[in-house]
């Protein structure tokens, strides 16, 4: 909330934002942008609410070998993103669907 | 929508819950005495790790639970066992434990909610809550600090200390590191064995071209998409979870306790067989919570775990992975209580209203420290619009030159 507050008087108005996609316009965001960074980074920091034990690395955990399968199902082509949508592979602790 | 292939064989139901009988049988509730000379002055000395005798200096340990419960090989765990010490609480079981002293014959009452031993106002013996209670107060093991309290201060300070330029003025004010307590949180130590299954999509790039040209130039990517399937049998060893439902909620808008999670893992593998006297000085938090309520618990970390496993069987997969199922069978667990030992600084703050106890933590065996340091937004938030202005302006000076 504090960083809308912070980058709200700063920020061109909406409609210059979508009327402009020059980097030049773009980088004048690098000021409140740096600000809410600092602000959340610091607060951070200081509060910790990230933080938890990473019982997936830190507990004695004996694995046999991964076994599974791949198999190619289809293809995307000339998509703008760089990653897979809605990548979660590294995101151990979010949930997806569970089977019985 | 991908799918996982059907469950193997099927589960047969579980047997009874076999038990695992941890009571230290040579205790009872009430007077125990140093085994050299007979007082009731004892206490840990947590330099050493040993219950120490104040009349005599007689120092000695209770057995580590290791080495008198039988471990068995966790590729073998079928089924689930309960210790005694981590039985269902009694819901009509109070908190209040009485004894009759044996140096006196006098009855004095014990609160478990936050102590386990008392002195007889007649005699002055000490007396020790050692029989297992059904309220869930005596667990079946402990484990010593073996951080002192000196320790436990100065890490406190140095963690506060590097908080400082930004932190709330009435925190600074207050702070009194010497006020850090030392208490024995309650937590189930688990041993599981279990299989997971999850799949999902991953894709593979083949492509990558610009179109357009000057400032309109956009990156375009092609890309194989492949269904992914992954399967692991894994053990998991002394996996520890809170056993008190308020230390358990870790909603980090509401509370800090995600920083006394944050300071696990214990080495729980070196807890001792229940003796009060080890919590004499210290005071204890009460368990809560059974088996059945932590189950949730537990299977989430070990779906966590697999996911973890997994993950570097997917190196191939440039663009990453979208897991969309996943499925957990859980062979084998055996469960103990415990009480772990955490020096706590706690801090009560209150912003528009609204009062939060900021902990900071310091694992009573490892030393590791971890906690929550109220901020001064107004601070915050000059230091941030200081460095705001600087970028913008170094950003504005660049784009009237260029």
């Amino acid at each position: 909330m504090l960083t809308t507050i912070l980058t709200a008087p700063v920020l061109p108005a909406p409609g210059v934002i979508a009327a402009s996609q020059s980097n030049g316009e773009l980088f004048l965001l690098a000021g409140p942008g740096g600000a809410a960074l600092l602000y959340f980074t610091l607060w951070r920091y200081y509060r910790n609410t990230d933080k938890s034990h990473s019982f997936e690395r830190e507990t004695r955990i004996q694995a046999q070998p991964i076994t599974g399968g791949d198999g190619k199902v289809s293809e995307v082509t000339g998509t703008r993103s760089k990653r897979i949508d809605g990548e979660n592979g590294a995101d151990h602790r979010e949930r997806v669907q569970r089977l019985p | 929508m991908t799918t996982l292939p059907p469950p193997g064989e099927p589960r047969p139901l579980p047997p009874p819950p076999p038990t695992i009988d941890t009571e230290n049988k040579r205790l009872d509730h009430g007077v125990n005495r140093c085994p050299k000379c007979g007082s009731t002055e004892i206490q840990l000395r947590p330099s050493v790790g040993m219950l120490v005798c104040l009349f005599c200096r007689h120092e000695w340990t209770e057995a580590r639970l290791d080495e008198t419960v039988a471990n068995g090989d966790l590729s073998a765990l079928q089924g689930t066992t309960v210790a005694s010490g981590a039985a269902d609480i009694d819901t009509g079981a109070g908190t209040l434990v009485t004894m009759k002293c044996a140096g006196c014959g006098a009855e004095v009452v014990v609160n478990t909610a936050g102590q386990m031993s008392a002195r007889c106002h007649w005699c002055r013996h000490v007396l020790t809550v050692n029989e297992q209670v059904p309220n869930g107060a005596v667990p079946d093991a402990v484990l010593p600090f073996s951080i002192t309290h000196a320790d436990a201060l100065a890490k406190i300070t140095a963690f506060a200390a590097k908080r400082r330029m930004f932190a709330n003025r009435a925190f600074l004010r207050e702070f009194r590191p010497e006020n850090v307590v030392g208490v024995y949180l309650p937590y189930m130590v688990i041993d599981s064995r279990a299989s997971a299954d999850v799949s999902g999509f991953g894709e593979i790039e083949t492509r990558r071209y610009t179109r357009g040209t000057g400032n309109n130039k956009v990156t375009y990517y092609d890309a194989d998409v492949y269904q992914v399937h992954r399967h692991v049998d894994f053990t998991v060893d002394d996996l520890t979870i809170e056993a008190s439902a308020e230390r358990a909620d870790q909603n980090t808008s509401v509370n800090t306790n995600n920083v006394i999670n944050t300071i696990l893992p214990f080495d729980t593998e070196n807890a001792v067989k229940w003796n009060a006297s080890y919590l004499t000085g210290f005071t204890s938090e009460k368990r809560d919570q059974d088996v059945s309520h932590l189950v949730p618990a537990l299977e989430h970390q070990l779906l966590s775990i697999a996911r973890s496993e997994v993950a570097p069987s997917l190196g191939a997969y440039d663009r990453g992975v979208r897991w969309e199922q996943e499925r957990l069978a859980v062979h084998g667990t055996r469960w103990l209580a415990m009480y772990l030992p955490v020096w706590l600084y706690s801090y009560h703050h209150v912003e528009r209203g609204k009062g939060m106890v900021h902990y900071i933590a310091v694992n009573g065996r490892t030393g590791e420290v971890m906690g929550s340091v109220p901020v001064s937004h107004a601070r915050l938030l000059v230091a941030a619009l200081a460095v705001g202005t600087v970028v913008e302006a170094i950003v504005i000076a660049f784009l009237a030159a260029s």
